[in-house]
């Protein structure tokens, strides 16, 4: 089990962050999809290993009121500069999942001079017609880990006969909180215009994606790779959109050897 | 007392094995599969004339209200509807239960029709400001529910403000900006008409009602028992506001069958109730909970009652017992309605009862045959109930000689 220790740094205009730190290394700074920062996250914990993970908790997702700082995806651009800045981080290796990866790609193309390496995995951001991304707000909660995973491993044992369990009330508060801070962003179409500002981004930049991703088609790895000047995309075969967790070995070999060829 | 004639409007058509293959009744319904326009003409007159005839035969309001994409409630917008009202009806007051505010853009848009309803029917209007449903609001309209409420709260103040200031003004809020609002027409009733407040059960709703002096009407389609932990609410808020306990600041609806027996109302009643609750109802829970549009100190506090209303509405199918010994309906002779309904009103402490003579695919003549008995047996029964209080939710400048529609003559007359 990785040891995530829990601090709080402060913003330009004395607002509070809170950060979760773990491992040694060279730092990178790990944003988080809707599923919050866990201690089990497999991935987080291989890139721990060799890294000091940096891992900023999104807007919202300890306190809702800190949603009314950040009114847009502007706003939330900023209010991650902010994050980079308080942290000394200007410069730094950021890699994100989902929704975190849609907030590394808005710093990236916000703010070109931030990041230096990029890492995407299952962005969110873009939308096509021809393939629209899943409404994941949409979909009942006994059917999420089947549109989440595509490894059958990663889904919940058929309810017994047994009585279930009645939910616990702070899972659920937990679950809402960082449900409507995602939503506050992906609400109703997850696209606030990224694909008219990847262009800026000037971060070397690796797109990872599960080839049978549910949410964001894989296809979708062609087009930030199209739109971002220096991108290549890795596509991990027998992994939905939670790739991190299904094949962290995978995703972490992806990134290493994207982080060796960083030129010094 | 005062008693409401409530039209839900649904769409009276659906399909035998309609849960089984539908997964919802709101949001994805495909329109174009099930709705037929020309049957649709004659069912919008019908439920026209139904409303026009709970006016003719003494009900105190008529309600309209807004849902979208939908099979359970056909009123995208409430305002044609009482429009369409507001000519052929001549004493009950128009009871909007729309619009969703934060579903117009700019909500000016509301200060403005409900201004101009106001003034075509006289004065008669009631304005209701939901927040509108999770499926009407995140989904069929997209709204942010992260925000939806935010966004609603806004929209109210610049309505209340529209109507109250004297001068033109500039409205700089996070959702709307306005450099000059000045809505014409103003309403008849100064400086606006009653703000009624359906809502849901939002523990937040209840003090905001409670501090803006609105009505507070809860919506709930699981009768009065279910109702109570809601309705105690919102009395504990007006008691920690240091109000009086008026009984005109809360509403209620519930669905009523009046006959002769017990018996012969199952046999008047039962299928259409069945098919709103069986059909009409058929919501997956997944489009009643989107992030962000039950707060977190709402889910704190509901989430058991929340639970069990899910797994009620959930259950594979009612029957016609269920819903009558759950109260979901109130269906009965006389004196077991009056009863149930004194119970009711004690229990909630309503002075504004919103009943649903019409459900699901109810014909017409079962439903003008319910709305009679109710108005001439039932309503004088309990009309005396809560007298003592004087109904400050209830409009007051109506004119008492308004204009009638002028007869048309063949020809137009030499000016």
């Amino acid at each position: 089990m990785t040891v995530l220790t829990r601090d709080t740094v402060e913003l330009r205009g004395g607002r509070a962050q809170v950060v979760f730190r773990t491992g040694e290394g060279p730092p990178l700074v790990w944003l988080h999809a809707a599923d919050g920062v866990d201690e089990g996250h497999p991935l987080v914990r291989e890139l721990a290993q060799r890294h000091a993970v940096v891992a900023p908790l999104a807007p919202g997702f300890a306190d809702l009121e800190e949603l009314d700082d950040v009114r847009d995806i502007h706003e939330l651009a900023m209010h991650y500069e902010d994050v980079i800045h308080a942290l000394g981080l200007e410069g730094a290796t950021v890699v994100g999942h989902s929704f975190g990866a849609m907030i590394a790609a808005e710093l990236a193309a916000h703010y070109p001079g931030r990041v230096r390496e990029l890492v995407l995995i299952a962005p969110v951001g873009l939308w096509r017609d021809d393939e629209p991304v899943t409404d994941i707000f949409a979909v009942p909660l006994p059917e999420l880990p089947r549109v989440l995973y595509a490894d059958p491993a990663f889904f919940p044992p058929a309810p017994g006969d047994g009585e279930v369990a009645p939910p616990d009330i702070e899972v659920l508060v937990s679950l809402a909180r960082g449900m409507t801070s995602v939503a506050k962003f992906m609400w109703p179409i997850p696209d606030r215009g990224l694909g008219r500002r990847l262009h800026r981004i000037e971060a070397r930049t690796l797109v990872v994606f599960g080839a049978e991703d549910a949410v964001v088609p894989s296809s979708y790895a062609e087009d930030f790779v199209a739109r971002i000047a220096d991108a290549t995309a890795v596509v991990v075969p027998g992994a939905g959109h939670m790739v991190p967790v299904e094949r962290p070995h995978e995703v972490l070999a992806a990134i290493d050897a994207f982080l060796a060829a960083s030129p010094v | 007392m005062k008693f409401h004639w409530f039209h839900l409007m649904p769409y009276p058509y659906l399909p035998d094995g309609f849960r089984e293959k539908y997964p919802s009744v709101w949001v994805d319904l495909p329109v174009k599969e099930l709705y037929d326009p020309e049957l649709g003409h004659h069912v919008y007159h019908e439920y026209l004339d139904e409303l026009e005839f709970a006016d003719q035969v003494g009900f105190d309001g008529i309600c309209v209200n807004e849902h979208h994409s939908n099979g359970y409630g056909l009123m995208p917008s409430p305002n044609l509807m009482a429009a369409a009202l507001a000519r052929r009806t001549r004493n009950a007051k128009l009871v909007v239960m729309g619009n969703s505010v934060a579903l117009y853009n700019p909500p000016i848009r509301v200060a403005e029709e409900m201004a101009m309803l106001d003034v075509i029917s006289g004065g008669r209007v009631v304005t209701g400001f939901p927040v509108g449903t999770p499926m009407d609001t995140a989904f069929a309209y997209s709204q942010n529910p992260a925000t939806l409420r935010e966004r609603y709260r806004e929209g109210v103040e610049l309505i209340l403000r529209a109507w109250r200031e004297e001068t033109p003004f500039a409205f700089n809020g996070t959702y709307t900006q306005m450099r000059y609002v000045n809505p014409w027409p103003r309403p008849i009733q100064q400086p606006h008409p009653p703000i009624w407040i359906p809502g849901g059960g939002s523990v937040e709703t209840w003090d905001w009602c409670a501090q803006q002096g609105f009505l507070y009407a809860y919506l709930s389609f699981l009768g009065y028992e279910f109702a109570r932990q809601t309705m105690d609410g919102f009395w504990e808020a007006v008691e920690r506001n240091g109000l009086e306990p008026n009984p005109y600041r809360a509403g209620f609806n519930q669905f009523v069958g009046v006959a002769d027996s017990d018996a012969e109302a199952e046999d008047l009643y039962s299928e259409a109730a069945l098919y709103f609750f069986n059909r009409c109802l058929h919501i997956p829970p997944v489009y009643l909970n989107p992030p962000g549009y039950t707060s977190i100190a709402t889910i704190r506090k509901s989430i058991p009652s929340m639970m069990k209303a899910g797994a009620l509405m959930s259950a594979s199918s009612l029957t016609w017992k269920d819903i009558v010994e759950r109260g979901y309906v109130i269906a009965g002779s006389v004196d077991t309605v009056v009863d149930r309904l004194t119970e009711l009103s004690d229990t909630l402490r309503i002075g504004h009862l919103m009943v649903q003579l019409h459900f699901g695919n109810l014909p017409k003549d079962s439903v003008l045959y319910n709305t009679q008995r109710f108005a001439a047996e039932v309503i004088p029964r309990l009309r005396p109930r809560f007298a003592e209080w004087e109904d400050h939710w209830w409009p007051k400048d109506t004119l008492a000689e308004p204009a009638n529609p002028a007869p048309l003559p063949d020809t137009a007359p030499v000016p």
